[in-house]
């Protein structure tokens, strides 16, 4: 038999006890990218030329690239330049500044999909610039975008495997460890899977299910 | 710099042929996931979310880790090929899946109309169109897959993310160079790819208008 | 039977003489889930016989055509097509279910014009014509090509060959579609509300091009369409749909004239002759 539940039972706590790691991870870098997205989008929108042509480079370069490539960078040169902060820190900060380029993507496509309109009638009401993005244009790009957001959410979590590059112990890492310890790797690498898989799965299901009522409301 | 460049050289084909499995288990999937039994439908949905659901670098450490015990012994590269194919043939499926669903009823139905058999539509009908469909899709996930085959080096494949960490392991001062180069490197392949993608997808929208 | 003049029509109110049916309706059934879309209808259509289905929009008449093109299967009755059960297949002198291949041996016969066209938008006008000719019924490319011009010139449409179906007005998609059925040479042809989604000022053309081909008294037309004064010219037979019934039948100047029942004339009054509807 390859599979040892009493093996697997005894596992699980130690495997459990790194699963805040992982859910840390993930939500520090999703809220990286949800606020640098935004950044992003505003900078691409910009009627400076020089800083949305830069932008547009920047993330083009850095969604072309390994995010795992970007993390040994971050991790190993930051320090020679003085800035010194924790694996974890580290992590959360690679992940997000990649999914940012993503997400001022979705941003852009939500910004977009408000009518013409809509602008206009802001600007007949006299509302101030700030007022018109954040009473008028931002509510109404944000809400059809939440299910693709919640998406990038869930592909998120699937990659923080990758921050046990950069030493950061997190489920995976610690898989490996207690394999590495009783050379079992059958139950820990398994049963990480099925974590993975169990919590992304049921992820993905409520936000079809979001989907289906933003839709209704509309 | 050479270095590095010698390790381009498996990642790239790492790449290419990953692309190559993905690509024949999109559809594979995507038919599967379409299909008329219910028992088949239900197997290529189970396998796809099982692929989508559980993180590419836990597929890799499993072939790598696991198998073994289970005394089957795959070389690193095999083991690489096979993860990035399946875990990205996965999300291809719903690619395919989606685009084939895309083409609207009529096309279906002038195609019976015309008396052409259900492989006939699907091949000259369905098929063509979703394609173009497919495109921008398979696009950005080849580029995914791209960035996907740095995290094989972590199962000993020696591609370039491995080399640069070989190399830095050794010249610890050039840090910024080794890990800067490799990043230019990355966005050599991946532009031109992105660029490709752009030009397939313009030729292909031809005719529509 | 000359047929050139649409005046001349073959009395329809008794069967053809001689002439076995091309189409038979038997006591056919439709629902969807509660929806009783048909109930028990009876309709016979003659070779070269042109009958054309009126009724408001959810009495049935659509469905007809869909029933007989096979894109829907009926929930009770039988449709017979030249003389062959098309749902169904007789094994050992009991009638089953068919399979597919019953389907595509006997569907060969009917063609089917759709209200949105659904020309292939992947294909040049010309490779619209050519294809199923060539894949269905494997015929030669030369040939196929060949006739595909012929039929686009009948339509009117052969300086659009090469053009692709989404730079078309929707007249001339629908001509095209016209053409692409007819290079089938089906027995039937189906007509399904082909004005419908089109501008009014192409509506004109598609009616012209249905009536020039309905001068050939080989095929037989089934017309389902809102168009009253040209379902006037142009049938032999005009069967009235309502709540899933046909209510009333026969030649064009009696029904619309003289309507029998109070539900045609309703119908009539509210639609008009002049298919001036709104």
């Amino acid at each position: 038999m390859v599979w040892d539940w009493k093996y697997a039972l005894d596992i699980l706590p130690g495997l459990l006890e790194v699963a805040p790691v992982t859910i840390l991870a993930t939500l520090g870098a999703f809220a990286v990218a949800l606020i640098l997205g935004l950044g992003l989008a505003f900078a691409r929108r910009s009627t400076n030329r020089l800083l949305s042509g830069v932008t547009h480079a920047v993330v083009e370069f850095i969604r072309s690239t390994p995010p795992f490539v970007q993390l040994f960078f971050l991790f190993f040169v930051m320090p020679q330049f003085g800035v010194t902060m924790s694996a974890l820190m580290t992590g959360i900060l690679g992940l997000g500044i990649h999914y940012s380029t993503f997400l001022s993507e979705v941003y852009r496509a939500g910004i977009d999909s408000v009518e013409k309109g809509q602008w206009e009638a802001a600007t007949a009401l006299n509302f101030t610039p700030r007022q018109k993005w954040m009473r008028i244009i931002l509510p109404q790009a944000i809400r059809p975008i939440i299910p693709v957001m919640g998406n990038y959410l869930i592909t998120l979590f699937k990659e923080t495997p990758m921050l046990l590059g950069i030493t950061v112990v997190e489920m995976l890492s610690q898989a490996q460890i207690i394999g590495s310890q009783s050379f079992r790797y059958t139950e820990p690498v398994t049963l990480v899977g099925i974590f993975f898989l169990v919590l992304s799965y049921g992820a993905s299901l409520l936000v079809k299910r979001l989907e289906i009522r933003l839709n209704v409301h509309r | 710099m050479k270095n590095l460049l010698s390790g381009a050289v498996p990642t790239i084909q790492l790449t290419l042929l990953g692309a190559a499995l993905a690509f024949l288990l999109s559809f594979l999937g995507g038919f599967g996931r379409l299909s008329r039994f219910t028992a088949v439908r239900g197997v290529s949905g189970f396998i796809v979310e099982f692929f989508r659901g559980t993180s590419l670098l836990v597929q890799l450490f499993w072939l790598f880790y696991v198998l073994p015990f289970m005394g089957i012994r795959l070389e690193s590269g095999m083991v690489g090929l096979l993860a990035l194919g399946f875990n990205y043939g996965a999300y291809g499926s719903e690619v395919v899946r989606s685009a084939i669903l895309s083409v609207p009823q009529g096309q279906h139905e002038a195609g019976i109309s015309l008396n052409m058999t259900s492989l006939q539509r699907m091949r000259y009908i369905i098929l063509p169109q979703a394609f173009r469909t497919m495109i921008p899709s398979f696009g950005n996930l080849l580029i995914e897959l791209l960035k996907g085959t740095a995290l094989v080096s972590l199962v000993t494949i020696p591609e370039m993310t491995f080399e640069a960490l070989a190399m830095r392991t050794n010249d610890a001062q050039y840090t910024l160079e080794i890990f800067g180069w490799l990043l230019v490197i990355y966005f050599a392949i991946s532009y031109p790819l992105t660029m490709l993608m752009r030009w397939t997808e313009r030729r292909f929208s031809l005719g529509r208008l | 039977m000359s047929g050139s003049e649409v005046i001349e029509r073959p009395d329809t109110e008794a069967p053809i003489e001689g002439k076995e049916p091309i189409v038979r309706f038997e006591k056919i059934s439709k629902s969807f889930g509660e929806l009783d879309v048909l109930k028990e209808v009876d309709l016979d259509l003659y070779p070269g016989e042109r009958v054309a289905i009126i009724g408001p929009s959810g009495s049935g008449k659509t469905t007809m055509a869909r029933l007989l093109m096979t894109l829907e299967e009926p929930t009770d009755g039988y449709i017979e097509v030249d003389g062959r059960q098309l749902w169904h297949k007789e094994v050992n002198g009991e009638l089953v279910k068919a399979n597919e291949k019953h389907l595509h041996e006997v569907r060969g016969d009917i063609g089917m014009v759709f209200q949105h066209f659904h020309l292939f938008p992947h294909m040049t006008v010309l490779k619209n014509l050519m294809e199923a000719p060539i894949k269905v019924k494997g015929q030669t490319k030369a040939k196929a090509r060949e006739e595909a011009l012929a039929m686009l010139e009948k339509v009117g449409m052969v300086d659009f060959a090469d053009q692709y179906p989404a730079r078309l007005s929707g007249g001339q998609q629908q001509r095209v579609a016209i053409a692409r059925a007819l290079v089938m040479h089906p027995k039937v042809m189906l007509f399904d509300e082909p004005t419908s989604a089109l501008d009014p000022e192409t509506v004109g053309e598609v009616l012209e091009v249905i009536k020039e081909i309905a001068k050939d008294r080989e095929m037989a037309m089934m017309l389902i369409t809102h168009e009253m004064s040209f379902a006037r010219d142009i049938a032999d037979r005009i069967a009235f749909f309502d709540e899933g019934k046909i209510q009333e039948q026969g030649p064009p100047a009696k029904l619309l004239n003289n309507p029998e029942t109070e539900r045609l004339g309703e119908f009539l009054n509210r639609f008009g002759i002049d298919g001036n509807h709104g």
